[in-house]
């Protein structure tokens, strides 16, 4: 319809409706946006304005006491020059996330191809390796994880059987990251949970004709189930490399918040949360927020770019 | 968090809350005059438990008067309080730190009691420093709610099985590193040590400096102590987990800084640091006895490192719309003889010299024990120190980081010592 109809035909056709498109809209869409209300406001209220205020609190100096004072660039600056602690923070980050994102997805789908097999007590199966995840982030299994390695855990008793004496793993620089690691492999359920449900999507016939071709085993895993589930490898891949990104319960409580041993568990996270809450730096923190949402968005995107060459969509 | 509703604060809301309906578009507000105040304080349980008790009687006392009380952890209460602050939503009577009193004082966010006193607030009969150490650029902001001072704690058995006399108030740091080398030789104990690694605790490294004639900070808020201080202290406790008096780095890291968490309490060491109200929480996480003692002397005859610290303030908020009530409910905690014998010393030893005569007789062992420490520290006691400057907390920090990178070998002494002086001075210019 158009409504910049010249004055001659303006009369004729488009006058009447003229008045109406936003009413017509409301009409069609009203009864939608009025559903959508509580998550508008939760958005705008809750996480869109919030976000926006942390943009401009990163430019300033803010102790919360005090008004936030307008500072530039100068939090970024820092970051980017002269922030020791920040670059730790990346490091053990990075290793966190290369470490523990491959390990838990490639032992997700170790298991569900185990579990892809029609054997009886199924449902219980994957409830009972579901349950790790469930409990995961939660605090009490951070704490656990203490007792677990610390000098005189559980591992280490465990090892003695062996004659194995082994160290402090949880309060030792060198080791305390990796247990942080086993933690989030550990937790391995959600993305086995879906490597399931993308399993049962590969027609069996595929797998029938290549038996018949003489395909073993191991090369139907490799020419069949691996191509075919490269939508869903990709969509944990991406899922949890945003989650690992953003840990910090653990690291949290097996640090006791310090991030120690010597910074060995010092994640971004756990940084910034220092920053904010432990030092009272709140324009310093939101730049740290910030740099963090850009770091994901671009190993996102990167994803997003890289799947082309590696995911198979068929249909 | 705990946050108590009992059968009379509902009653009395819900009255107060029809009240209010009723009257008001009523002319003035002279009816059923109920008086609300919040308080909030960090704490363990038995705190918390103590704290509502004397709240309640305060209230039996003054039926028109309902305190919402608010107990959390000291991790969590510091960021929670800045947020109240900083939301206009503080509470009216908030339990304050010998940290932060300053900051939040010369910021406005706390209310000066001076007019209140001796009116509504008497202390009277308070030691006159221990007034002093709730001032603020010459007005009072917070009154101290017991005085302690850093400590050792010591598991008694674990000298008692091999015969070693328990330390008394002339040991020196060789006598402890001696005591400790034979407790980790001698003991049947398994992983077990003569002496927790102190290098990470400030409150035993001020000692040491003030020892030394220096201190942590000026006046001014700038370092008081340089390289050679810090390297010292680190080389000293590189001696002690070189001959095995103190337990190695990777059992020390498992300290963090809690009771549940000290050498002690895990059982890896007989002796660690603490303060000296903490007496009553050790003793409640161990079963072997726990003793008290003043910190080791540098060398013979010298002393001063030790200081007689208000444990706690209560203060009052600058937003509060009743700080006069809220100073009548503080004098009421401090002097209040039943409320008193309600909180023992678990906030340390009260400084009402009429309350401490008053408690004496009911004081358990581990009670008189807290107040004989304070009290028998002679001239092991030194002077209140300056309050520490902003960024004292993230130091505090940074020591603990340097001592494990001194303590599991990426530092000598010497480099930790110049790297930890070398960050402090960066952290007190940054938020200078």
């Amino acid at each position: 319809m158009s409504t910049l109809a010249s004055p001659g035909t303006a009369k004729a056709t488009t006058a009447p409706k003229s008045a109406g498109p936003l009413k017509r809209f409301w009409r069609n869409n009203g009864a939608g946006y009025m559903f959508l209300l509580p998550w508008f406001i939760g958005f705008f209220g809750l996480t869109a304005g919030p976000a926006l205020v942390s943009l401009y609190l990163s430019f300033t100096n803010f102790d919360l006491l005090t008004d936030p004072r307008w500072i530039g660039a100068a939090n970024y600056v820092r970051i980017a020059t002269a922030d020791a602690k920040f670059a730790a923070s990346m490091r053990v980050t990075f290793t966190y996330v290369l470490l523990s994102v491959p390990l838990k997805l490639a032992f997700a789908l170790l298991v569900a191809v185990a579990l892809n097999r029609g054997m009886r007590g199924l449902p219980w199966y994957r409830a009972i390796f579901y349950l790790p995840s469930l409990l995961g982030t939660s605090v009490a299994i951070a704490v656990l994880w203490r007792q677990l390695f610390a000098s005189n855990g559980l591992v280490n008793s465990f090892l003695a059987n062996f004659g194995i004496d082994g160290p402090s793993w949880i309060s030792n620089p060198g080791t305390s990251l990796y247990t942080l690691v086993i933690l989030a492999v550990w937790q391995f359920g959600s993305p086995m949970i879906i490597f399931l449900a993308g399993l049962r999507q590969i027609p069996q016939d595929m797998y029938e004709a290549a038996s018949l071709d003489g395909a073993s085993k191991w090369r139907q895993f490799w020419k069949i189930t691996l191509p075919l589930l490269t939508p869903v490898v990709f969509f944990n891949a991406v899922v949890q490399t945003i989650d690992a990104f953003k840990a910090f319960t653990p690291a949290f409580i097996i640090s006791g918040g310090t991030g120690g041993p010597i910074n060995s568990t010092l994640f971004y996270t756990l940084y910034l949360y220092q920053e904010a809450f432990g030092f009272f730096r709140m324009g310093y923190a939101s730049a740290l927020a910030w740099i963090l949402l850009v770091i994901i968005a671009l190993f996102t995107a990167f994803s997003f770019l890289s799947a082309r060459y590696w995911v198979h969509y068929d249909d | 968090m705990t946050f108590r509703l009992n059968r009379r604060k509902l009653l009395a809301g819900s009255a107060a809350a029809l009240g209010a309906s009723a009257f008001a578009m009523g002319p003035g507000r002279a009816f059923a005059q109920e008086q609300r105040l919040r308080l909030m304080w960090w704490g363990s349980q038995p705190r918390a438990d103590r704290t509502f008790a004397v709240t309640d009687l305060f209230m039996e006392h003054n039926p028109d008067i309902v305190i919402d009380g608010e107990s959390i952890g000291w991790d969590d209460y510091w960021p929670r309080l800045a947020t109240q602050v900083a939301g206009r939503n503080a509470p009216d009577i908030i339990q304050m730190d010998y940290r932060y009193i300053f900051e939040y004082a010369r910021r406005g966010a706390l209310a000066a009691l001076d007019d209140f006193i001796p009116d509504t607030l008497d202390v009277s009969d308070f030691d006159e420093a221990t007034v002093q150490g709730g001032a603020v650029d010459g007005s009072i902001y917070g009154i101290s709610l017991g005085a302690n001072s850093s400590a050792m704690m010591v598991n008694a058995a674990a000298f008692e099985e091999l015969g070693i006399d328990l330390p008394t108030n002339d040991l020196t740091f060789d006598d402890l590193r001696r005591i400790g080398e034979e407790i980790t030789a001698n003991s049947g104990r398994s992983n077990f040590h003569g002496l927790s690694d102190s290098s990470g605790v400030e409150p035993f490294f001020e000692n040491f400096v003030r020892q030394r004639g220096k201190a942590l900070y000026t006046e001014d808020g700038e370092l008081a102590f340089d390289a050679s201080d810090a390297e010292e202290w680190f080389s000293l406790w590189a001696e002690m987990r070189e001959s095995g008096a103190c337990v190695p780095a990777e059992i020390q890291a498992l300290d963090q800084r809690q009771i549940e968490t000290g050498m002690v309490s895990l059982g890896h060491a007989a002796v660690s640091s603490a303060h000296s109200n903490q007496l009553v929480g050790y003793q409640s996480l161990n079963e072997d006895p726990i003793t008290m003692h003043a910190y080791p002397r540098i060398a013979a005859g010298v002393g001063g490192g030790h200081y007689r610290k208000p444990s706690m303030f209560f203060s009052v908020s600058a937003q509060s719309q009743n700080p006069e009530l809220a100073a009548a409910y503080i004098n009421f905690f401090v002097s209040n003889p039943d409320a008193a014998s309600i909180l023992d010393v678990e906030r340390g030893v009260p400084e009402s010299a009429a309350v401490r005569e008053a408690l004496a007789p009911q004081l358990d062992d581990n009670g008189r024990a807290a107040v004989e420490f304070i009290s028998e520290l002679g001239d092991l006691a030194g002077a209140l120190p300056p309050p520490p400057p902003l960024g004292a907390g993230e130091i505090d920090v940074t020591l603990v980081r340097v001592s494990q990178e001194v303590a599991f070998g990426q530092h000598t002494p010497q480099s930790g010592a110049e790297a930890f002086v070398a960050e402090a001075e960066s952290i007190l210019a940054r938020d200078a």
